[in-house]
């Protein structure tokens, strides 16, 4: 250890710096300034830039003792005198923050780049050296689109041009005319000055640090652990083994098969098997090392065809179920008759698709500080659901729900992979009540991909058949999902693998057959699209084909076959209002699509697709009575209204949405909102954040809940004044009559409600109407609502490598209304990257269950040069029962984009794409085979 | 228990080889540090002390005089573009050198660094516990190659990408110790041996590269990669083409080390083509196959001539 004078944002600090420390760990845990993030500690994803002595570098595979006497700029440097850097401004501007935890590394990589721009060469230039100069800082939000423009205006500002929107200094803050109103988030500029707090940046007092030891064997019985060696050395207080928590736990009511440390047996390579509490991370990991565990290993199951088959003479993964396989789920629905179906179609196909597994991504790795006292157990952790991981924690640690407070603080990106209670959360809780300390923990992001819950690996078997006229007369798709080790979400992934496929096309003949299998593997669970993204691709994929055999557009096929507005489905989803037909014609407008399809240079092509998704599920994932959403509002003396609710923002913007809702209904500007989300104790339940409901549910809860406010403000002012309640308007802060003989300013109305009463609480509440046929399984995919989309696709495939650039993609979201414009289209532009993403590059590799690429540099997500020009297109239908129309906007969006990308390759070079991620290997192969009648132009 | 680690900061090449010899076995230089410290968080790297050398003033210029370019081995990768000469005269350089990893990384990455940058495999660059799950390599004191599916030999990949279009244009290293001076040519500083495959005493230090300006090179340079940056090579080719016809081919990422292959313009180029591919060791242990990979040297080197106008 050496002492090391530095200089941080112009303070001098002399430090204990360990020998082989680095930068970003000096800066977060020694100087306490934790705007800058860790996300990979390996360099690639660019969340910890810094400048040091003015130039970026990346603080995570900095050595600290090097910047003795250096100057290091950190995010919270940039603002000055209380007032943002123009750059930060322009991020907070443009949208470019979302969940905010790559924003500090990207602002500072963006701050660094500007000297190096050459202005001279038009904006097509400009763009590129953006996107190249922020390629090593990954986003997994926004699809950089935001983030480039930011920059693009930043630049052109300060070199005295003005980009198409000129800037507008000082507008950060939009007042009033809530709803339809583009506006940063409500937090955004916390974000961008590197204040929000993350899971791991809030640190308790006296806080342990906790290390896991993990199975190095897929499936093993566990013999014997011994932790003597481990526990004598110094520093460490507390190690802890399966046995002592071994209640079992999972999302699902009917899938609780997972125990936070595995007890009797290990079931993948990296599941947790002890958890040691030290005074540091390094101590926790060198006693990792000393625990010596006796394995008896057990014959491992990989693939889907090994978990489908008989398991002979070995043991199965779980004991359950009445066969000897590995099936934990079986679901199948049948609607019409599809061998009629099949006879009355003209043309049909039948084809075969693989996907590999991905995973969401997210910047922010998990972390938790789990802190026990009077009050029981306080947890601040970075989770999608914290009133799930709620009842989690109080079945797993037996300790009554009255004893457990789960905070959810700034959260860096979820896209379903925080969506469930996990090992890591009840470990150091339990590991906080032994100690009596608190207990921090923090995944690495090999973790972090351990931990997975990501898409299903799938394969699965689809037909289709159409009449000559382009009328889809039969669907039927025999499908097969890899779960992994354990349950997760993974009954409802087999359902909305198939149910899912029920629309947006009219089908009157449709069937599935869904199995998922356990396997040896990290578990899968739910990823942004839930479950339908891998059967909506091939099924678009499909569509195509028989368009192409009919000789029909595949556009054309696709309007002739939407479902209509105010219909049901074959399986009994109601659908209200329904974009599709307005977000196709949109896209194919936007595209040029009829006046380029079919006119385009080998290697260039244009493909579509569409798709659509769930507004919330209208059942609950826990059978009970509760409403899917409350939300209370408390009006005090000051004029601020207090939002409480339990949805979790975690990066999408649902706290900025939840105050827009309640500003639009009182009238108010955003100014008098205050909102305090996603804590148990201080807020009322909300399910969470998955199956895209917050805006749907949460918010019709909001306006419920502004609305309740309402009808006791008019109560009041009646009391006081005369005047017909039916004539009393909220606007721009004031409420006043038709004929303004009553007029009173919100701080007089204030006045009028409290007195002698003091401040006034209501409540509002979301519970979704009875729906669905009263049929097994009737109840998957249910929605109060469902949202539409298009993608148009553009690629240019490289005919002598088989590498494939997408360029561009078009793409319009019916989202019914979209309350926030500008949160709305970062949803879709962070959609379509994420898709691209699946499409392109992203997979999730595997050698006898041990994860490969579970790092930033081999798991390849797309970077800012990789990402296509993205061309997002909002589309309104007003649904009749989302809080002013809005539907949701956040996973739908992803279903077109990949078989879109598909089917523009088979535009391109006549190569029909059946596996994820397309691979330029498959490519030159199918070209080969397709030789010399390959050529579709 | 935790064992002692210690950095310290060189500030000569003579005081940088003075502190390893008497910590020999132990040290590790770090210039920008951005391959060695990945490699120590994965475990792969155990070195307790870090002779740091990038403050080291002298191997920070770049001089140019009729005879030689001279880049100085701490020159960070993003500074060769800001050279006028460098970009005018050895693009296919520039071009390797803004191909490795991401920009920012390009800020702190040096030439020399990149040059000297530990081989790559899929089931090397891991975690120790992912490591030991898997059973430990040949390249990390197992018995055997896991990526071979058990071979006694050790396959990982020689990731420099601009050694790569160094060794087209026929750079030169030189390497500074205790005991002499000395100047060779850069390709013959790779063994080929996975497992160590650099042939240079452990206290010596690559202080520059020089290019001769003589032979008035035109150069190709091409890489294969999933992203179009933060990727190692899955293929990295440099085709150079000198004034006299001489043709020089240079392949990474398909064996240990630089796959050279030498020919002159008029040679059969198909040929030459057939002896790089036969020349490679490629195994799959990479993000592409092993056959894709072989067939896209035809193609890179196919399109490469074309490009020099030999075909």
């Amino acid at each position: 250890m050496q002492q090391i004078a530095i200089k941080i944002n112009g303070k001098q600090y002399h430090l204990l710096a360990d020998d082989h420390e680095m930068l970003s760990h000096l800066i977060r845990e020694k100087a306490g300034l934790t705007g800058t993030k860790t996300g990979c500690e390996q360099g690639s994803c660019g969340a910890c830039t810094v400048l040091m002595n003015g130039n970026a570098v990346l603080s995570c595979i900095t050595p600290a003792l090097r910047c003795q006497n250096a100057e290091i700029t950190t995010i919270e440097a940039l603002a000055k005198d209380g007032k943002l850097h123009r750059l930060q401004e322009k991020f907070v501007e443009k949208g470019a923050i979302q969940c905010g935890f790559c924003t500090p590394g990207m602002v500072l990589t963006a701050l660094s780049l500007a000297p190096t721009i050459n202005m001279k060469h038009g904006a097509d230039s400009l763009i590129r050296q953006i996107k190249e100069g922020l390629s090593g800082n990954l986003c997994r939000c926004t699809g950089y689109k935001k983030v480039i423009e930011a920059v693009s205006e930043y630049l052109l500002e300060i070199n005295g041009q003005q980009g198409n929107n000129p800037a507008k200094p000082g507008s950060l803050k939009v007042i009033g005319g809530a709803v339809g109103t583009p506006r940063p988030y409500i937090e955004a500029e916390k974000k961008v000055r590197g204040a929000a707090e993350y899971a791991d940046d809030i640190v308790a007092k006296n806080s342990l640090h906790c290390k896991f030891l993990r199975s190095i064997h897929p499936h093993a019985r566990i013999e014997n652990i011994d932790i003597q060696d481990a526990l004598n050395l110094q520093g460490v207080h507390y190690i802890a083994t399966g046995k002592e928590l071994p209640v079992k736990f999972g999302v699902l009511p009917v899938s609780q098969d997972e125990t936070a440390m595995a007890v009797d047996k290990v079931r993948y390579i990296g599941e947790i098997v002890a958890a040691v509490a030290a005074d540091s991370e390094e101590i926790a990991a060198a006693a990792c090392k000393l625990i010596k565990v006796k394995y008896q290993l057990l014959m491992p199951f990989f693939t889907i065809d090994d978990s489908l088959n008989d398991a002979g003479d070995n043991e199965k993964i779980h004991d359950v179920g009445k066969f000897n396989n590995n099936i934990h789920k079986k679901a199948e629905l049948r609607f019409g008759d599809q061998r009629e179906g099949l006879k009355n179609a003209d043309v049909s196909n039948k084809m075969l698709f693989e996907f590999d597994g991905v995973n969401h991504g997210f910047t922010e790795p998990h972390a938790a500080t789990a802190i026990w006292d009077e009050n029981g157990l306080t947890i601040i952790t970075a989770t999608q659901v914290p009133h799930y991981l709620h009842r989690a924690l109080a079945k797993t640690l037996e300790i009554p729900l009255s004893r457990v407070r789960v905070i959810k603080p700034y959260l860096g990106g979820g896209f379903g992979g925080k969506s469930d209670p996990f090992p890591h959360e009840i470990i150091v809780s339990h590991l906080a009540r032994k100690t009596g300390r608190p207990v921090r923990v923090r995944l690495s992001r090999e973790e972090v991909f351990l931990t997975n819950h990501g898409r299903h690996p799938s394969k699965m078997t689809v037909e289709m058949g159409i009449s000559f006229d382009g009328t889809i007369k039969v669907l039927d798709a025999a499908i097969a999902i890899d779960g992994g080790a354990y349950g997760s979400f993974g009954v409802v992934t087999s359902y909305y693998n198939g149910v899912l496929l029920q629309a947006p096309y009219k089908l009157d003949n449709f069937g599935f057959c869904a199995y998922r299998v356990y396997t040896n593997k990290p578990q899968c669970g739910a990823m942004r699209g839930h479950g339908a993204v891998n059967s909506r691709f091939a099924v678009e994929s499909l569509i195509d084909d028989l368009a192409l055999r009919i000789k029909m557009d595949p556009c054309a096929l696709r309007l002739k076959n939407f479902l209509d507005s105010n219909t049901l489905t074959v399986g009994q989803y109601r659908i209200t209002s329904n974009g599709s037909r307005e977000a196709l014609e949109k896209v194919m407008e936007k595209s040029g699509w009829k006046e380029r399809i079919g006119k385009l240079t080998k290697g260039n092509g244009l493909g579509v697709a569409c798709g659509f998704f769930i507004s919330g599920s209208a059942l609950p994932i826990l059978w009970n009575e509760l409403p899917q959403s409350v939300v209370h509002l408390k009006l005090d003396f000051d004029g601020r209204v207090l939002i409480t609710s339990g949805s979790s923002d975690i990066g999408q913007g649902s706290d900025t949405m939840l105050a827009i809702i309640v500003a639009e209904v009182l009238g108010i500007g955003m100014d008098k909102i205050f909102v305090l989300a996603a804590d148990t104790l201080l807020t009322p339940v909300d399910f969470g954040s998955y199956s895209s409901r917050v805006t749907f549910m949460a918010g019709n809860a909001a306006k419920d809940a502004a609305e309740n406010l309402k009808k006791e403000i008019v109560a009041a002012v009646i009391k006081k004044v005369d005047v017909n309640p039916d004539e009393l308007n909220f606007n721009d802060n004031r409420v006043f009559s038709n004929d303004k003989k009553v007029d009173f300013s919100w701080m007089e109305i204030v006045d009028i409600l409290t007195a002698k009463r003091g401040a006034v609480s209501v409540s509002g509440k979301y519970i979704s109407p009875k729906l669905g046929g009263d049929f097994k399984g009737a109840g998957a995919g249910l929605s109060p609502s469902y949202s539409f989309g298009a993608c148009i696709a553009e690629v240019e495939v490289d005919t002598e490598t088989g590498f494939v650039k997408v360029t561009n993609v078009w793409g319009a979201h019916d989202c019914g209304k979209a309350i926030n414009p500008l949160a709305v289209e970062g949803q879709l532009e962070g959609s379509w990257h994420m898709g691209a993403g699946q499409a392109i590059s992203e997979q999730m590799k595997y050698y006898k269950g041990l994860l490969f690429n579970n790092n930033f540099l081999e798991y390849k997500i797309p970077t800012s040069l990789d990402t296509p020009d993205i061309h997002a297109s909002i589309i309104e239908t007003i649904d009749p029962e989302g809080p002013f129309g809005a539907k949701e906007a956040g996973e739908g969006a992803i279903h077109p984009v990949i078989p879109a990308i598909a089917n523009a390759v088979f535009n391109a070079v006549g190569v029909r794409i059946t596996k994820l991620p397309i691979s330029a290997e498959d490519i030159l192969a199918k070209m080969k085979e397709n030789k010399p009648s390959g050529d579709n132009k | 228990m935790i064992s002692a680690k210690s950095y310290i900061k060189a500030t000569s090449m003579d005081n940088a080889i003075s502190i390893a010899e008497k910590h020999a076995g132990i040290f590790r230089y770090i210039a920008g540090g951005t391959d060695v410290m990945v490699n120590k968080f994965q475990g792969n790297d155990d070195a307790s002390l870090l002779i740091d050398i990038s403050e080291i003033a002298a191997l920070t210029e770049i001089h140019v005089n009729d005879k030689f370019l001279e880049i100085g081995a701490l020159v960070c990768l993003d500074d060769l573009k800001k050279h006028p000469f460098i970009v005018s005269n050895f693009p296919a350089l520039i071009e390797a050198a803004n191909s490795v990893a991401s920009p920012t990384i390009r800020k702190t990455a040096t030439i020399g660094g990149n040059l000297l940058c530990e081989n790559r495999c899929l089931f090397y660059n891991q975690s120790e516990w992912w490591r030991e799950a898997a059973g430990s390599c040949l390249k990390c004191n197992g018995n055997i190659c896991l990526a071979s599916g058990g071979k006694k030999s050790c396959f990982s990949k020689f990731v420099s990408d601009t050694a790569i279009a160094l060794i087209s244009v026929n750079a030169q290293i030189q390497i500074f110790d205790s005991e002499d001076i000395s100047l060779k040519p850069l390709e013959s500083i790779y063994t080929g041996d996975g497992i160590h495959p650099r042939d240079l005493k452990m206290t010596a230090i690559l202080s520059s590269i020089y290019i001769p300006r003589n032979e008035e090179f035109r150069s190709v340079y091409k890489k294969l990669r999933k992203r179009e940056t933060l990727d190692f090579t899955s293929l990295t080719t440099a085709v150079s083409l000198t004034k006299t016809g001489r043709i020089r081919i240079v392949l990474g990422g398909v064996h240990a080390k630089p796959v050279i292959v030498y020919g002159f313009a008029g040679n059969d180029l198909n040929l030459l083509i057939s002896e790089a591919i036969s020349n490679t060791r490629i195994i799959d242990n990479d993000t592409y196959s092993k056959a894709y990979r072989k067939e896209m040297i035809a193609v890179f080197l196919n399109q490469s001539f074309k490009e020099l106008q030999l075909i």
